[in-house]
């Protein structure tokens, strides 16, 4: 845990997590910001722009962070 | 009474509906507050939603005091502080040329001295709501020159509790130098008092208003916020420096959360009040006579932010495309604009000053966010001698990750396959490190010689990779992290 995963300051919005997931420069960066919005930047290849840059609300986000955490919905 | 419920009741709704038709295609909400203001005001011709401006004074006033109450509150004081002194140096940069190019003109323009040093206010502190919300919208919190920005315009803030000190003992209309010194004294005496409060005293304050129920708290909070800008202004202070001081001290105590989340819809609508109250004081009928003096505003603020992000993004060793976007996405001009124009007219300076504050942040409310969408042609231009000349740039290329220094990655790739340091001296090593500057190889901080880690304390050169099979990371030992690859496709180093 922890390594690979890169946390960012950001004055006035928030906090920055960068995760690598290694191979050709894919990564995810979540934004947190303290009005608890999260913004999700997708990075799919070693280019400049983000493939994908959803905007979460907390409960949005809690709905996906559930899923991605393995909890099971029947 | 009935009648003045309608006329605040229609202009407030219409400010809003403007600003959310501005927000649909990308401009900042503030100007259209303030729009909002001139167009349905008594000095421009047409409806007229409120007959007298000076009802809506002390609703203005609270809008200011929260304003930068909330400001205050929110300020990232650990992160600023944190942050290094590079950050120190490029917001000094910033606000340097900023402030000094509005002076300059100020005193071109001839208005007087007092005039002089709130237009260079007034031009030199760029509008962090508008420089967030540009970052948010145009997909740029990934970059890796973001954080700068943010700490940039965050430092801008904090300049003005002190421009704001610097300048009301002269708002108040001192006229001797010694009357003005002793007023800049009190002020900075009052700004050291509230700042032991916030030391010391913040319990107190804590407890004062901390109310378990938010209903309280609320209260309490607007309560004391309003008495000590009040105060403020009694002793000779501004009521917004008061204001921002006693952010800073709320700031401090356990309930800084929940007020945080309490000031904010308040802060919302009072602040547009605020700039809806500005708005009325304006005469579309004078913006003839200050269109030159706005048109020159404007140009020189483009061409100085372009400056300080061209010295920001060499001290931090961004790329082209890094240092436009610096400059770029600070050009809006709003909520701290309007202020020290609101402070000048109240202090009854040349009232050229309203309408001329209000066409240049109105102009560069639209031209803002072109500008900062479009960076990407401004880095097409910039010549590699305007950042650091010894390195080769991937210029449009934007810098995605939170390290700053892969401008310097020269060489990838190495078929050396052993310390040479380790050798000569006959030991071992555990892994293999390459310098991505120079190519050199050493061994990892797990081996006794830690060679690669040595070649940077003598080199200075910023970034290893691994050289270990099923290993693809890389690490920036400034900035203490790991970092991914190169951005995009690089020109072979040859040569």
């Amino acid at each position: 845990m922890g390594q690979g995963v890169h946390v960012q300051e950001l004055p006035g919005i928030g906090k920055r997590y960068d995760i690598d997931l290694g191979h050709g420069g894919t990564r995810v960066s979540v934004v947190v910001r303290r009005d608890g919005t999260r913004d999700l930047y997708v990075f799919t290849s070693r280019s400049d722009e983000p493939t994908a840059v959803v905007e979460l609300s907390e409960e949005q986000s809690r709905k996906v962070g559930a899923v991605l955490g393995g909890t099971f919905f029947a | 009474m009935h009648a003045d419920l309608i006329g605040f009741g229609a202009i407030v709704l219409v400010a809003g509906l403007l600003a959310r038709a501005g927000r649909r295609v990308g401009l900042p909400s503030v100007p259209f507050f303030m729009l909002t203001g001139i167009l349905l005001g008594p000095a421009t011709p047409g409806p007229v939603l409120i007959e007298h401006p000076e009802d809506l004074a002390l609703l203005a006033a609270i809008g200011l005091v929260l304003l930068l109450f909330n400001l205050g509150v929110e300020f990232p004081v650990r992160q600023v502080f944190g942050s290094g002194k590079r950050l120190f140096i490029a917001a000094g940069c910033s606000i340097g040329l900023n402030v000094g190019a509005g002076l300059a003109l100020g005193f071109t323009l001839g208005w007087g001295t007092p005039e002089a040093l709130v237009i260079a206010g007034a031009l030199g502190i760029s509008s962090s709501a508008i420089a967030t919300k540009l970052l948010i919208e145009l997909r740029r919190l990934a970059n890796a020159e973001t954080p700068i920005i943010l700490g940039i315009i965050v430092i801008e803030d904090l300049f003005l509790a002190f421009y704001l000190a610097l300048l009301s003992p002269i708002l108040a209309g001192a006229s001797s130098p010694g009357e003005i010194a002793l007023h800049i004294g009190m002020s900075f005496g009052y700004l050291l008092l509230l700042v032991a409060v916030a030391k010391w005293g913040a319990r107190a304050i804590g407890w004062l208003i901390g109310s378990h129920e938010d209903e309280l708290l609320a209260i309490g909070m607007v309560g004391l916020v309003v008495l000590v800008a009040g105060l403020s202004a009694e002793v000779g202070v501004s009521d917004a420096i008061g204001a921002l001081m006693i952010g800073l001290v709320v700031a401090r105590t356990a309930v800084r959360e929940r007020v945080e989340r309490l000031v904010l819809p308040l802060r919302d609508v009072f602040a547009a009040v605020f700039f809806v109250g500005f708005g009325l004081s304006i005469d579309v009928g004078a913006f003839g006579s200050v269109a030159v003096p706005v048109a020159v505003a404007v140009a020189v603020t483009i061409v100085v932010n372009i400056s300080a992000g061209l010295v920001t993004g060499s001290l931090f060793g961004f790329n082209q495309r890094g240092a436009a976007n610096v400059g770029l996405t600070v050009l809006g001009r709003g909520e701290f604009s309007l202020i020290l124009a609101t402070l000048a007219l109240g202090a009854g300076l040349d009232d050229r000053i309203g309408p001329f504050v209000a066409l240049y942040v109105l102009v560069l409310a639209v031209l803002s966010p072109m500008f900062a969408a479009q960076s990407r042609y401004l880095a097409r231009v910039i010549p590699d001698q305007f950042l650091r000349s010894r390195w080769r740039y991937v210029r449009e290329e934007t810098m995605s990750t939170a390290c700053t220094h892969l401008g310097r990655i020269q060489i990838t790739e190495t078929d050396g396959d052993a310390c040479r340091e380790c050798l000569d001296a006959g030991a071992d090593w555990v892994h293999l490190r390459m310098c991505l500057t120079c190519g050199a190889v050493g061994c990892c901080d797990d081996s006794p010689g830690r060679h690669a880690t040595a070649h940077f304390d003598e080199t200075g050169h910023p970034l290893i990779r691994s050289l270990e099979p099923r290993e693809d990371w890389q690490y920036c030992y400034v900035d203490g992290a790991l970092v991914r690859e190169p951005i995009g496709p690089r020109e072979p180093v040859e040569s």
